[in-house]
């Protein structure tokens, strides 16, 4: 049987300007997905999200993949991520005067 | 998945002196196997949750894996439960195993584990991480309602503190406020991590093997008895030293109206700089005299 499990990054947590999940180690798993669910009506503009790697949780790297944040409360919005070594981040931007409250989840598959 | 889950099981329980009865043997070579994040309680809006409960997150499954050195592995595979603080003076972070029991007797809990701040600095740090430790929440069975209590055993190894390394075993009897939780009078939360009530267990003092540099660990291994009958601790073992008990005393509050013969696990991890601490098990054996 594959392993998977669901880890929590961020819960409940104010991102403005550029926020960081805290660093997910998860080497054992082949594949990702990330989401971000906005648990409050966001103010502003959304901003985008960008996926992190790095070689030891200490030093990050874009990997390569965006996607927009959620526009409305309780919208989700995720991406899809492979072949990524060792450490995962998530990293949202938000334009000036804008803030959302956010639910991140990782969900990794062996 | 892992190749480790083909070690012998036999050959994994050779390093523990468990009872009888095997209750859990968690080998995190297997998986999480039912270790999950302590997540705070609330009621129509996560907002209610207690700030030391918001800050926790979720273990991972880690093969230490270092910068300058790269993966340390376990005692003998490849991964460990790694609890990791966010990189805050006095941040904590604490993963648990939710059961019940069978049988309020004797219970054993059983550990190799190690700890090291974050290695983002070139010096030892040995005293950015403040404490390690683990407890039990325990309620007697319905049953007993009426005379029983919720006990919450803590023990901790005080690394360090303001700097100084200080490195001593601590329990907490002292119990913190309760606080209710929404409007509906089904929940409440307490903190019982906070740093304050600690008390020093007799000759409690124990100098851990911590190495040389911060991307260098060695595996320690801790033994914890309990009688679930009595609800005391009935001995402690740290590596080669087995410590007297006798003034030991467990948090006890009124019996809760949802916890009957809870039998909950917990590890834990706390800051003593603005540095993420580390605490990885490799592995957990929980057993029992039934």
């Amino acid at each position: 049987m594959r392993m998977s499990t669901s880890a929590i990054v961020a819960r409940n947590v104010v991102w403005e300007g550029t926020s960081t999940t805290e660093p997910y180690e998860g080497g054992w798993a082949r594949e990702a997905i990330a989401f971000v669910r906005a648990l409050k009506e966001p103010v502003g503009n959304p901003g985008r999200a960008y996926v992190e790697v790095s070689p030891d949780g200490l030093n990050w790297v874009r990997e390569g993949t965006s996607f927009a944040l959620p526009a409305n409360a309780d919208e989700v919005t995720f991406a899809r991520i492979n072949h990524f070594g060792t450490w995962l981040r998530i990293v949202g931007e938000q334009p000036a005067g804008s803030s959302i409250v956010v639910l991140v989840t990782l969900h990794l598959k062996s | 998945m892992f190749a480790a889950a083909h070690v012998n099981y036999a050959q994994t329980l050779s390093r523990f002196d468990p009872l009888p009865r095997i209750i859990a043997m968690d080998d995190f070579d297997r998986g999480f196997c039912g270790w999950t994040q302590l997540v705070g309680n609330y009621e129509d809006s996560l907002d209610a949750m207690l700030p030391g409960y918001a800050q926790h997150s979720s273990p991972m499954l880690s093969t230490l894996p270092h910068w300058d050195a790269g993966s340390h592995g376990g005692v003998d595979g490849d991964y460990a439960l790694k609890i990791a603080t966010r990189p805050r003076i006095g941040a904590q972070n604490v993963a648990i195993k939710r059961l019940t029991f069978r049988k309020a007797g004797p219970i054993r809990m059983e550990a190799y584990l190690t700890f090291k701040p974050e290695a983002s600095a070139l010096k030892l740090s040995e005293t950015d991480v403040r404490s390690i430790g683990f407890l039990f929440d325990l309620q007697v069975g319905d049953q007993m309602a009426g005379s029983g209590h919720r006990v919450m055993p803590h023990m901790r190894f005080l690394n360090a503190a303001d700097g100084k390394h200080i490195q001593k075993w601590q329990f907490k009897r002292q119990s913190v406020p309760i606080v209710p939780i929404g409007t509906e009078n089904k929940t409440i939360s307490h903190y019982h991590l906070s740093p304050d009530g600690w008390e020093d267990l007799a000759g409690g003092d124990q100098k851990l093997c911590y190495n040389e540099i911060p991307t260098k660990v060695n595996w320690h291994y801790i033994r914890f008895d309990f009688d679930l009958a009595s609800m005391q601790c009935t001995g402690f073992r740290c590596n080669d030293r087995e410590f007297d008990v006798s003034g030991f005393d467990s948090i006890r509050l009124p019996a809760m109206k949802n916890l009957w013969c809870m039998l909950n696990l917990a590890f834990f991890a706390e800051a003593d700089a603005d540095k993420r601490a580390l605490l990885y098990l490799d592995s957990v054996c929980l057993s029992g005299d039934f």
